[in-house]
């Protein structure tokens, strides 16, 4: 094959890896027996997990007031978790299925533990409609289920539609996350012994690598793939209409769905650096997790971060263009109110902290690209604190203005959110293959394989 | 028991509310016993309130009550309508008397002092006890305060019968406006003032919508006086005095004089009104003070004081004041000065009345009570009763009150609840609350109120009517008074009163009082003129001293919440309402003016140390535009150590910082009388305030117009009349359907979403006069005692939580106290403004918030989730959010909102009581409207229009609010919204198509852009 091929096909080079069967012993080897530091990290974030069930707790039984929300400020640190969550959760889905349709090959490395991130991020986006309520006991109400009292949840409600919105995400991510598992899951298996490979046999649902298998098996991911590309764009757009449909100023604004869609995906990948950086370190995943891929990543986040500054940008200048005097108010407020740190972290951390992203040098050093990555997790955390917070705390009404901090039981949420999520990826590393073989073996240096040999495959 | 039961026979009550089915609030979970009625008494209907008059005791004004009863338990109080004073509005104190009857911390039963601890004694052991020590204590003081007629005719007669002696003693006492009356005219009474009648008004800093007088009577007064009338003229008020208060807040325009030069700007608008031939003895007087002379002292320029003069000599006219706030050493000089004025511009006779005078009751000043303090000191004291007062709180600390009382061999109270001073009694002697009790008072010469029980005393509490205490006593000291109860003598008395009002059947005479609350006996004499006498003392009119150094003046006021607060300080519902002028709840405040703060190097909520020549305390900083740079304000109420669970601990008392002192001439407790140091402590206590802005920052909240402009063409209403707007409503919201955005458009025709009705149904709508509206803050009570609006505590307010229905907005647009010129506050009583195109209700997920057919947007509390997004996208932020339980028995934490028993009694039956985790709001009252509906229903008419009230529109004393159905185009409320100043708040911005209608302010000044 000549190299020209090669680069069209948008092969990612894996030089250190000499065979398929170094695949296989690469990916699988972390799930092995665990050391002492993933025992350390699953009990740390257990305790997490722990502060998270006690904050809850506590605000169960006394009641939503130990939080620091108030009048005006309804929406505090709660729903800007939930909505970084679900932004994170989008850049699985994306690295996944969107890049898979459009074939670029360096996704391969990363898309398992990204459409990880993501079903885990979704289940702590979950968490926080559910905390935030004043009555959760009552949360089921937000379902449409018929009952004898022919009451329905009012489709009008933004509310409602996120409900709906991130209950199809996280099913269709979570079935393509374990469809895409199916073969991978089979290569553990066979290579485990004892109660592991019970585990795997059961799960990999017998997969045993016949044509027939590959063949059902492409056509349903790239089905799966196409049904979820529209949720990438519609979830975050549903979450955007949260606000966006409001009358709130600093909230209502058409801008906002591909606003946040963009943003979400550029803290997604953020959080996919920040994850498989120390990934690829512990597990010695650094052949299969290349320069490439982290070139690549690092290019989408600087094109996502110029939409999102470009965003903040056009909101300040129609806040100022509208000539409308509350709108214009909130935008002020927001640059040099009582929130004007948060405002500057959110546009220091995600507009200009990533032009660094314009230097090769930067994108090749994995270090500088794990500390822009925290950097833009901090910064996209923020952006919604900003949009949510400083848009509350002064609306129309002057002498309802008001200020709002979050209380020391909403940090504890909020922390254990992170817990929450860790503890469910320590598992992911653990319990499933972090790479995908099946497909990296795709990629593979041609030179490995008989000429002419392509497509999904191989031995297992 | 059966007392009890005989006395219901008396009262052949009138049943105001009449029939119409209730809706029964769901019930908290404590039920514990369910008795069905096995003989239903007669006059109580389960779920039917009963309603009987009586007279508020909060106050000296008298303001006839109607209290609601259910199933034999009050739960609301309101004004009568048909008296005089109160005409069917009430304070916000008056509402909070309930918070009194069912005040946890009253006493369950006589106590005794044994050692340091209360216990339990019977009443007859208790009244032999006191009937023994008086007859060996060789002379005694009964202390009391304002008592009502009979019960002080009573106290007088046991005195004179025991050998005791009365001291009235009321910290609010108008005593140098008595001596006053007294000096210039004779007559030594507090005159009447007719508000009203007047077209140009200026007070010398009485507080008359807070805290002087008669603040319901003078609110209703005033709003008619300075409100813009149908042909477009308006009267004219100005404030004379060193800080704005809610009062002055209210003026046109400030004179910001110097502290305590009153008397010298009076009598120099006096000399240009001419004092000359109308000043008679005082013509010389008169004729020294000109502008010219004292505008240095007083700091107003000659020229503003002359122009004042001229418009007030135009009349009809009125000078009030000054009032407890500028009770300095030359108090009664100052008000001599202001009579004089009054007296030279003609207005006696005319806006005020000797003849016919407001009080005439004994006074009440503190020079008797400085004399009964030197007597118990001397030890010549065997015994002292404490009535109706609260000494040991309300005189200042260094009036030795407390070590003078503690030495007395034996001292008893008659406080129902625990106050400063029963807390050092040896013997409590629990009244009753005076919505448990008989009595009367007498508001003016000629009108009469009665008081009577309006249920059966609260049964936590063994109580017993303090007339009757005194009776018993009295008989078993062998004297005869000839009764043997207290009712028993208010009958007598009101026999007479019959007799001389010519009534044939005393007893007829009797219930018809009951039954309208008011008995008028004679007629009341019309104000002729009183001319002006030689004064018999000698009078200094010159600014009074002030103790201590440096140049700032230590100015104490009454609350306009407590007034005094001596014995009104346990109730969450007054410490939770915002101060009217600071829009502070429950804490102490200082008021400085931002100059003298930046000066200081103090911000909002730090802590100073104010130290005078006589004590020192320490509370944080509110800077207010206000106040003259010179003076510091400190308000009373605060600073309670005895006084039961919701006001101890909570701000500081004023009165530590005052000498004992009366003024000269007329023995009051004066009040503004030392310089004060202020030193930062460096601590910070943040300010429970609800005040997000002061300013509307440039939105139109509460725009005004200016006089000039009303009624020319074009202006003033280009926020209501916007041409034909088109709203995406038909259709399901696809299709635009035409509007002119009239309130009574909305909901339009296509709209589908909520149970929009047709044309037939009523929309409910409102109209709010800003013109009229004094921000006094009536309505924020009457609407939390009607729908059990919970109170928070200190700290969920200062964490932005406080849950009132009304918040009463406060914008200062023109505040400048550097010199006299237009002042400009504009209030605005925000409520939910149940919009015809609500962005709450779209965002609801679950519906629980929705449009009634009536065009009303209701809150299902059981429905609600708590979501908060409603609240979110209230552009009004009127929405409240229950943050924990605050009508549990017990606090959720501490410091949280709670209702103990029996507080919970008060709850109105026909409103649900609100759980954790719901968003609440104002409902216009819908078990009102529901309630005439339904009576409407069931006897086959129709509701007329003014017929349903909401709780707020009831309370009112400015008769600001108006509330009707908006498309019967007849109606007084879409007369209102039609009104060339009616405005709906944001509507023009957000399209939200409010009911809530405003009526602009109106300005005598010019006004920016038209707008505001």
């Amino acid at each position: 094959m000549n190299p020209t091929t090669e680069v069209l096909r948008g092969a990612v080079p894996h030089p250190d890896i000499q065979s398929l069967e170094e695949v296989n012993r690469a990916v699988l080897r972390p799930l092995g027996r665990p050391g002492r530091g993933w025992w350390a990290l699953l009990a740390l974030s257990i305790a997490g997990i722990g502060l998270l069930a006690v904050s809850w707790g506590v605000q169960l039984w006394f009641g939503i007031g130990v939080t620091g929300l108030n009048s005006p400020v309804g929406w505090g640190a709660y729903i800007t978790t939930f909505v970084f969550w679900v932004g994170i959760a989008h850049s699985g889905t994306l690295i996944s299925a969107i890049l898979f349709l459009f074939r670029a090959p360096w996704r391969q490395s990363i898309y398992r533990a990204a459409e990880a991130m993501t079903v885990f991020a979704v289940m702590t986006a979950g968490l926080f409609p559910l905390i935030h309520m004043g009555r959760v006991w009552h949360g089921y109400w937000l379902m449409p289920y018929p009952n004898s009292r022919f009451l329905w949840p009012n489709f009008r409600s933004p509310l409602v539609w996120d409900v709906f919105a991130v209950t199809t995400y996280f099913t269709v991510s979570a079935v393509f996350f374990y469809l895409g598992t199916i073969p991978d899951l089979a290569a553990a298996r066979d290579a485990a012994t004892g109660l592991r490979k019970k585990f795997y046999k059961v799960i990999s649902l017998g997969w045993r690598g016949t044509d027939r298998e590959w063949h059902h098996f492409g056509k349903a991911y790239i089905f799966l793939a196409a049904l979820a590309t529209p949720l990438v764009l519609s979830v975050h757009s549903v979450v955007s209409w949260d606000f966006a449909v409001t009358i709130v100023p600093g909230w209502h604004a058409t801008i906002f769905a591909p606003y946040f869609v963009a943003g979400a995906i550029f803290s997604g990948v953020a959080m996919v650096i920040t994850l498989t950086v120390p990934l690829r370190k512990a597990f010695g995943l650094e052949a299969l997790l290349t320069n490439k891929h982290y070139d690549a990543m690092a290019k989408l986040c600087l094109m996502t971060s110029l939409i999102v500054f470009y965003a903040y940008l056009s909101e300040f200048f129609m806040a100022w263009y509208s000539g409308e005097e509350v709108e214009r108010a909130a935008f002020w407020e927001r640059l040099f109110g009582h929130y004007w740190w948060a405002t500057w972290i959110m546009l220091v951390c995600n507009g200009m902290v990533p032009v660094m992203l314009w230097f090769k040098r930067v994108r090749h050093s994995i270090p500088a690209l794990f500390t822009i990555s925290i950097f833009v997790n901090i910064g996209m955390w923020f952006e919604r604190y900003v949009i949510i917070v400083t848009s509350l705390h002064h609306e129309y009404e002057p002498f309802a203005w008001g200020l709002y901090r979050p209380s020391i039981v909403e940090m504890g949420i909020v922390v254990g959110s992170f817990a929450w999520f860790g503890f469910w990826f320590l598992l992911f590393t653990r319990l499933l293959p972090p790479v995908a073989i099946a497909e990296l073996k795709e990629v593979l240096p041609t030179r490995m394989r008989p000429a002419g040999a392509g497509g999904p495959g191989g031995d297992q | 028991m059966s007392d009890g039961l005989k006395r219901r026979d008396f009262l052949k009550v009138v049943g105001a509310s009449g029939a119409g089915v209730g809706v029964l609030g769901c019930s908290t979970d404590k039920v514990e016993k369910l008795m069905p009625y096995v003989t239903a008494p007669e006059e109580i209907t389960p779920g039917v309130a009963t309603w009987y008059t009586t007279v508020c005791g909060e106050c000296d004004a008298g303001c006839g009550m109607w209290v609601r009863t259910r199933e034999g338990r009050v739960v609301k109080v309101e004004g009568n309508p048909e008296h005089p004073v109160s005409r069917g509005s009430l304070c916000s104190r008056g509402h909070s008397s309930l918070q009194a009857l069912y005040n946890p911390d009253r006493f369950t039963g006589p106590m005794l002092r044994q050692g340091q601890e209360l216990q339990p004694i019977s009443w007859e052991d208790a009244e032999g006890m006191v009937a023994e020590r008086l007859a060996d204590a060789g002379g005694y003081y009964l202390l009391t305060g304002s008592v009502g007629t009979s019960l002080t005719g009573l106290m007088s007669d046991f005195a004179g019968a025991t050998g005791g002696q009365v001291v009235r003693y009321d910290p609010l006492a108008e005593a140098p406006l008595r001596e006053a009356s007294r000096i210039v005219f004779g007559r030594d009474v507090v005159p009447w003032y007719d508000l009203e009648e007047a077209r140009f008004l200026v007070s010398f800093g009485a507080d008359f919508l807070e805290s002087w007088l008669s603040p319901v009577r003078d609110g209703r007064g005033f709003a008619r006086m300075s409100g813009v009338d149908e042909e477009g003229r308006k009267g004219h008020f100005t404030f004379v005095g060193s800080r704005l208060s809610l009062t002055g807040q209210n003026a046109d325009e400030w004179l910001p004089i110097q502290p305590g030069t009153e008397a010298l700007v009076a009598l120099a608008m006096a000399n240009v009104v001419g004092g000359g031939p109308n000043a008679g003895p005082y013509r010389n007087i008169v004729a020294a003070y000109n502008p010219e002379n004292v505008a240095s002292i007083t700091g107003v320029e000659a020229a503003s004081i002359r122009e004042l003069a001229e418009r007030f000599a135009e009349g009809p006219s009125l000078a009030l004041g000054p009032g407890i706030a500028g009770l300095h050493r030359g108090a009664t000089a100052a008000n001599v000065a202001v009579a004089i004025l009054n007296a030279v511009a003609g207005n006696v006779g005319r806006t005020v009345h000797y003849d016919a005078p407001q009080l005439d009751a004994p006074s009440a000043g503190f020079a008797p009570m400085q004399e009964a303090i030197e007597a118990m000191r001397g030890g010549d004291v065997g015994a002292v009763l404490v009535h109706g007062s609260n000494p040991a709180y309300a005189l200042p600390a260094s009036s030795g009150f407390r070590e003078a009382f503690g030495s007395v061999p034996f001292k008893v109270s008659f406080a129902s609840a625990m106050d400063e001073t029963a807390a050092v009694a040896d013997l409590i002697l629990p009244d009753r609350h005076f919505l448990e009790a008989w009595g009367d008072t007498s508001s003016r010469p000629g009108q009469w109120t009665l008081r009577q029980p309006t249920m059966r005393p609260v049964p936590h509490f063994d109580s017993k009517e303090t007339g009757d205490v005194l009776l018993s006593v009295a008989t078993q000291m062998g004297q005869d008074l000839g009764v043997q109860t207290f009712y028993e003598y208010l009958r007598g008395r009101w026999a007479d009163l019959a007799a001389s009002a010519g009534a044939d059947d005393a007893d007829a005479f009797w219930r018809e009082s009951l039954r309208v609350g008011v008995a008028q006996v004679g007629t009341t004499p019309s104000g002729s003129s009183t001319t002006l006498r030689q004064p018999d003392r000698l009078i200094a009119f010159d600014p009074p001293e002030f103790d201590g150094e440096g140049d700032l003046h230590l100015m104490v006021y009454p609350s306009s919440r407590f007034g005094d607060g001596a014995l009104n300080a346990n109730r969450t519902w007054l410490q939770e309402l915002p101060d009217p002028v600071s829009k502070i709840t429950w804490h102490s405040w200082v008021e400085i003016h931002p100059d003298r703060a930046e000066a200081l190097g103090v911000r909002n909520g730090d802590v100073v140390e104010l130290s005078t020549p006589y004590g020192s305390v320490e509370a944080p900083v509110w800077i207010y535009p206000g106040i003259r740079e010179d003076v510091i304000a400190l308000a009373m109420g605060g600073g309670h150590t005895d006084a039961g669970r919701f006001a101890d601990g909570n701000g500081v008392n004023a009165l530590d910082l005052l000498p004992s002192e009366a003024e000269a001439l007329s023995g009051g407790l004066v009040h503004f009388v030392t310089k004060v140091d202020v030193t930062p402590t460096g601590a910070r206590h943040r300010l429970a305030s609800i005040a997000g802005s002061d300013s509307q920052s440039d939105r139109p909240i509460t725009p005004a117009i200016a006089l000039a402009d009303l009624g020319a063409e074009g202006a003033g209403d280009e926020e209501g009349d916007h041409g034909p707007l088109k709203e995406l409503q038909g259709v399901g919201g696809f299709v635009p359907v035409e509007t002119d955005g009239r309130p009574e458009a909305f909901p339009l025709e296509g709209a589908r979403y909520g149970e929009y009705g047709d044309e037939n149904e009523p929309r409910w709508a409102m109209a709010i006069d800003l013109d009229k509206c004094t921000g006094c803050s009536a309505c924020v009570t009457a609407c939390q005692a009607e729908n059990n609006v919970p109170w928070v505590g200190e700290g969920q307010v200062t964490m932005g939580r406080d849950m009132m229905w009304i918040r009463l907005e406060r914008y200062y647009e023109v505040v400048e106290a550097s010199h006299a010129g237009p002042v400009d506050v504009r209030f605005l009583p925000m409520i939910c403004q149940h919009c015809g195109n609500a962005p709450c209700e779209p965002v609801c997920p679950v519906f629980a918030t929705y449009h009634t057919p009536d065009g009303i947007n209701t809150q299902v509390y059981n429905r609600c989730v708590g979501t908060r997004y409603c609240a979110n996208n209230c552009p009004y932020k009127v929405r409240v959010f229950n943050w924990y339980s605050f009508t549990d028995e017990e606090p959720v934490r501490e410091g949280l909102g709670h209702v103990p028993e029996p507080l919970n009694w008060q709850f109105n039956p026909d409103v649900t009581v609100r759980e954790n985790g719901v968003m609440e709001k104002c409902s216009f009252c819908i078990h009102r409207i529901r309630k005439h509906q339904d009576r409407a229903a069931v006897a086959g008419t129709t509701i007329a229009d003014g017929e349903i009230i909401p709780a707020c529109q009831q309370s009112c004393p400015a008769e600001a609010i108006v509330f009707g159905n908006i498309r019967d185009s007849d109606s007084r409320v879409a007369q209102a919204s039609r009104d060339e100043r009616a405005y709906r708040v944001l509507d023009e911005l957000i399209n939200t198509q409010p009911a809530v209608s405003y009526l602009k302010k109106v300005t005598f000044h010019e006004v920016d852009s038209g707008q505001h």
